[in-house]
């Protein structure tokens, strides 16, 4: 598989839905396989909230697999000896991509919490721009689960022209109130940590790793079904050798530590505020007096719609509101719900059924 | 599904309406739909397969289970919902005609007749009838409300819905003027269109 990281830069800048302007900015892009000569072979995936422009293969610095590696590669579901995949680090991300931990060019300092708020429409205003730097006029596909979801649902919007299929996993078209609540213990864990200093940490050469920690933890309970955790740690004891921490007892404490600490260190606390705000606003439909419908009536893409019934964070039932609205309005739509036991997370994961329609999808 | 209905659905279908197709199996009435009337057709099924079937011929389809799902479908605004070969297999076959007219201006179903003579005639030597299109025994069968001709249509009229048309098979699935001059007794299956008051 041919795969290429590259930082593009956009001198021109880009306008936010918010009014503020960002005067140049840069995105960090991952391609795999080769674009065609008609350039109609593109695939455009889209990360969630934590993901990066690492969608597949193995990192070259070490050797992590990509966060949709599962689904993207050579015969895979999303296959790279037929498609050009194209993944980039949403704007205001923390992993190349200009973001809170970026210089500001009018300033000349880390942007920090003067950081703009970006929205969806924000993300997908972005990839368009990237989407013109390829030079690629209509994607074969827009593809993403969870908030990558929202982003491939916005591209059916934002730009009906652009892209001939979109697929919708794991997402809704409006995050709940239950999501926003979620999303502000989160922050609030965040903001108390005394090494926040109101989001200029980095000018005080520290992190708020504690509360980082701490909101990643809740975060990942709300990714994993009650089942899925049951199976995987049950209420086994963690075995003293190998305990992150003395003060745990159960192997799934060991596990939330381990993991909220790996996310403190990797992640920076804006860009976990910002992709949590981006999230909580998204609303399909705010620019048509909520009237969902509406906001659809304009796509012309084909739809596919993936829920998985072990999610409780966007459940099936928020896709298929998303299914009839369009349904509604006369756009071609599907709608599946598949049974992968991991919760929210399950749309990462390959299985048989899954992978069979997302291939019967791009090929159809 | 035999060709004769798939001609006789294909008939009752405006071009360029809007359909919905319960039980839609592998998408095949509704690809030819599409291609040949230009409708705008959706598809509900359940079982896996046929699902993906849909998805690789490009049409819509949403899994669902149609004992549970036509309500769901309630605020939409179809101009035809089709049930074919599945209305004796539902839990309460009036509500879900009901509910089929509710959301679609027409209706078109399909159902075998239990009044059809070899049937008759199976009872009368004991036997619970297996003909072409009541081909399972009756351990096997998904039919839960079997009903006759004579029986359906004092269903539609006690519900208020209008039979528009309606087309009789003998039991090689072929339109037949014989089957129409005494239904309930020769006519092994009936297509109906029946409409809203």
């Amino acid at each position: 598989m041919k795969v290429k990281t590259e930082l593009v830069t956009f001198k021109e800048g880009i306008e936010l839905t918010s009014g503020s302007k960002l005067s140049m900015f840069e995105l960090m892009v991952e391609t795999y396989g080769e674009l065609n000569q008609d350039k109609s072979n593109g695939i455009l995936v889209c990360h969630a909230f934590s993901g990066n422009h690492h969608a597949a293969g193995e990192s070259k610095d070490d050797g992590t697999p990509g966060w949709w590696d599962q689904l993207i590669g050579p015969n895979k579901a999303i296959d790279t000896n037929k498609n050009f995949v194209v993944c980039c680090n949403n704007l205001g991300g923390c992993s190349g991509s200009t973001g809170p931990t970026s210089i500001n060019p009018s300033t000349n300092e880390i942007y920090g919490k003067e950081f703009p708020f970006i929205s969806v429409t924000d993300w997908v205003n972005s990839q368009k721009k990237l989407t013109d730097y390829l030079g690629i006029d209509k994607w074969q596909l827009v593809a993403g689960g969870s908030l990558g979801g929202m982003q491939a649902l916005q591209w059916a919007i934002s730009f009906p022209d652009s892209l001939k299929k979109s697929g919708i996993f794991a997402a809704a078209a409006k995050s709940s109130t239950q999501n926003i609540a979620m999303n502000e213990v989160a922050r609030e864990s965040i903001r108390n940590d005394s090494n926040f200093y109101d989001g200029d940490y980095l000018k005080n050469d520290t992190k708020p790793k504690s509360g980082l920690k701490t909101a990643r933890m809740l975060a990942h309970v709300t990714y994993l079904s009650e089942k899925h955790m049951d199976l995987k740690f049950g209420r086994k004891f963690q075995d003293i050798n190998s305990k992150v921490t003395g003060g745990v007892d159960f192997e799934i404490e060991n596990y939330l530590q381990y993991k909220g600490k790996k996310f403190s260190n990797s992640f920076d606390a804006n860009s976990y505020i910002l992709m949590t705000k981006a999230m909580d606003s998204y609303d399909a439909a705010s620019l048509f007096d909520g009237n969902l419908e509406e906001a659809l009536s304009c796509i012309k893409a084909k739809l596919l719609i993936i829920g998985f019934e072990t999610d409780w964070l966007y459940p099936p039932a928020r896709g298929r509101e998303i299914q009839l609205a369009a349904m509604n309005v006369n756009i071609p739509c599907s709608y599946i719900t598949l049974n992968g036991e991991q919760g929210h997370d399950s749309f990462l994961f390959a299985s048989e059924r899954y992978n069979n329609i997302v291939k019967k999808f791009i090929d159809s | 599904m035999a060709i004769q209905i798939s001609k006789v659905i294909k008939n009752w279908v405006p071009s360029k309406s809007k359909v919905i197709d319960f039980g839609c199996g592998d998408g095949s009435l509704l690809k030819d739909l599409i291609d040949t009337k230009g409708i705008c057709g959706y598809g509900v099924e359940i079982d896996h397969e046929k699902i993906q079937q849909c998805i690789e011929k490009g049409i819509s389809v949403i899994e669902k289970d149609i004992n549970e799902g036509i309500q769901d479908f309630e605020s939409s605004d179809f101009d035809i919902a089709i049930m074919a070969s599945s209305i004796q297999c539902l839990k309460n076959p009036d509500i879900a005609l009901k509910r089929m007219l509710r959301l679609s201006k027409k209706c078109i179903v399909t159902l075998p007749n239990l009044g059809y003579w070899k049937c008759r005639l199976a009872l009368l030597l004991g036997k619970m009838p297996v003909t072409p299109n009541l081909p399972s025994s009756w351990y096997e069968t998904e039919n839960l409300h079997l009903c006759t001709i004579k029986d359906f249509e004092k269903l539609c009229s006690d519900s208020g819905f209008v039979i528009d048309e309606r087309i009789f098979l003998d039991s090689s699935g072929v339109e037949s003027a014989t089957a129409s001059l005494l239904p309930n007794l020769l006519a092994s299956e009936g297509v109906y269109l029946l409409a809203r008051k």
